[in-house]
């Protein structure tokens, strides 16, 4: 039983997985990784790993919404229905797969894996509590604070009040000199920043 | 375990009509008892309405998957002590993460249909839903402190002396905060407003249309229950058997988040969202800081 779920699974999050790569848009492709996550999420709960399994697919569901909402947001690709090509820079790619893979496939050929079988009734959940609240504590704690530091970034790239003013009321950067040009990049045909019509060009 | 499963799927469908009639008392819409169904079986034979170039696949299953979440959500509550459907040393971090696919598949039904309306509904449903379930994480990280355990049965069994709603007096409002979003209803209906047309279900009729509404009142039902166990201490009480209280205390809340939901007043999301992350969060926050410093040996 557990190992027809153990497969059924694994075979899920490799189907989701390569469909990421299929489809043809923002919200589809999260989604498909989402299910991947969930099964994956899954197969540890069949290994004894209860919180671990369900917290992924927890932490999953909000992550691939939340990078869904904000992939169609700035690809400005509206509502992420439109069709588009979901992966790029091909030679590279192609040959950091099949070397990840070579990697991955040694590692697993390679080391020597443990076989220690949870023993029934035994307090894992207390057990991981007391790990990463222990032992573990700094590497838990530097992967918050780095993905706390992450968010405030992502408010602060899409706030309206960003860092040069309001977002629509054509914030410039400050001169390089009090009072003098914005820095930063000028548009092509010379338009300045401060215009507020569209079209007419 | 196979008994409390059968026992939940005997319910759900009487429990369903229930959280319909509570739906429609002081509607002004009349034919209170019976209302919902005849209202269903005329939506189950009207024709699904087709838009232009949909997601057909996610737009077929967000109805399902909706009610699929409800009824795992349910599992999780005890129906007695030690009679539960999922007995899980973690009941309540799958509880959370019904709650988040929940946003999901909210989301799905409204990016699925490919039309403007749902669309939008969708979108407002995501920003106003995960700081409401981000909250309720919080507020149920407080129900559990005093047991010290991510189990539901535990959760019950320590409120044995005093239950979490007197232990925690914030512990249940704001987690009704994530009843109204999670059930689409009231205050946190950015979802299925009517002024949006019905928001994520704008574009839908016929039998998507019902199964949609059966899955939200199912998730309502999912809701009270959860919250009867979490905070008013689930099946325990004097004289009457264990499920009975449950099946009170369940109703009781079911009736609580109807009536808020009609009570509070909508808000634009914009406030919304500032009253979620600037009030509610930190008050959740605060909630959990006082179980902290009560608990502490």
């Amino acid at each position: 039983m557990t190992n027809v779920l153990f497969l059924a699974f694994s075979a899920l999050a490799i189907w989701s997985g390569w469909r990421v790569f299929r489809v043809d848009s923002m919200v589809r492709a999260s989604f498909q990784l989402m299910v991947s996550f969930i099964a994956v999420g899954l197969i540890a709960v069949l290994l004894a790993a209860p919180y671990i399994g369900i917290a992924t697919i927890f932490m999953m569901a909000v992550e691939m919404m939340v990078m869904a909402l904000f992939m169609v947001m700035f690809m400005m690709n509206p509502a992420g229905l439109n069709p588009m090509m979901m992966v790029h820079q091909h030679r590279f790619s192609i040959a950091a797969g099949i070397v990840a893979f070579g990697g991955l496939v040694l590692a697993v050929l390679l080391s020597d894996l443990p076989s220690q079988p949870v023993p029934e009734g035994a307090d894992v959940v207390r057990a991981l509590g007391h790990e990463l609240l222990g032992p573990s504590m700094l590497i838990f704690e530097t992967a918050g604070v780095t993905l706390l530091a992450t968010m405030i970034g992502a408010v602060v790239l899409s706030a309206r009040s960003g860092r040069y003013g309001d977002s629509d009321a054509g914030s410039v950067p400050p001169g390089l000199t009090p009072g003098g040009e914005p820095a930063g990049r000028k548009p092509e045909n010379g338009g300045g920043h401060h215009h507020h019509h569209h079209g007419g060009h | 375990m196979i008994a409390a499963t059968l026992a939940l799927l005997l319910a759900l469908p009487l429990l369903v009509w229930t959280a319909a009639i509570f739906d429609r008392i002081g509607t002004g819409r009349g034919a209170t008892v019976l209302g919902p169904l005849r209202s269903g079986a005329a939506l189950l034979l009207r024709p699904n309405t087709p838009t232009e170039a949909p997601d057909r696949l996610n737009r077929l299953l967000a109805p399902g998957w909706y009610l699929a979440l409800a009824l795992v959500g349910l599992s999780v509550v005890p129906l007695a002590p030690g009679i539960v459907a999922s007995d899980l040393s973690t009941g309540l971090v799958l509880w959370g993460a019904c709650e988040a696919l929940t946003v999901v598949v909210v989301f799905l039904h409204g990016w699925s249909p490919n039309a403007p309306l749902p669309l939008i509904g969708a979108y407002r449903y995501v920003a106003i839903g995960l700081p409401a379930m981000l909250l309720s994480m919080f507020v149920l990280i407080g129900a559990a402190l005093p047991a010290q355990s991510l189990s539901v049965l535990a959760v019950v069994e320590a409120q044995r002396d005093l239950w979490n709603v007197v232990r925690q007096p914030l512990g249940l409002p704001l987690f009704m905060a994530l009843g109204l979003a999670i059930t689409l209803r009231g205050p946190f209906d950015y979802a299925d407003g009517a002024e949006l047309a019905g928001g994520t279900s704008a574009e839908e009729s016929g039998p998507a249309l019902a199964m949609w509404q059966f899955a939200r009142a199912a998730m309502l039902v999912a809701f009270s229950g959860m919250a009867a166990t979490a905070f008013l201490g689930g099946h325990l009480g004097p004289v009457l058997p264990g499920p009975l209280w449950l099946l009170l205390k369940t109703l009781a809340v079911m009736a609580a988040t109807v009536a808020a939901g009609r009570f509070f007043a909508r808000m634009p999301p914009a406030r919304m969202l500032t009253l979620l992350w600037v009030v509610l969060l930190p008050l959740s926050f605060a909630n959990l800081a006082l179980v902290g410093v009560t608990v502490l040996p």
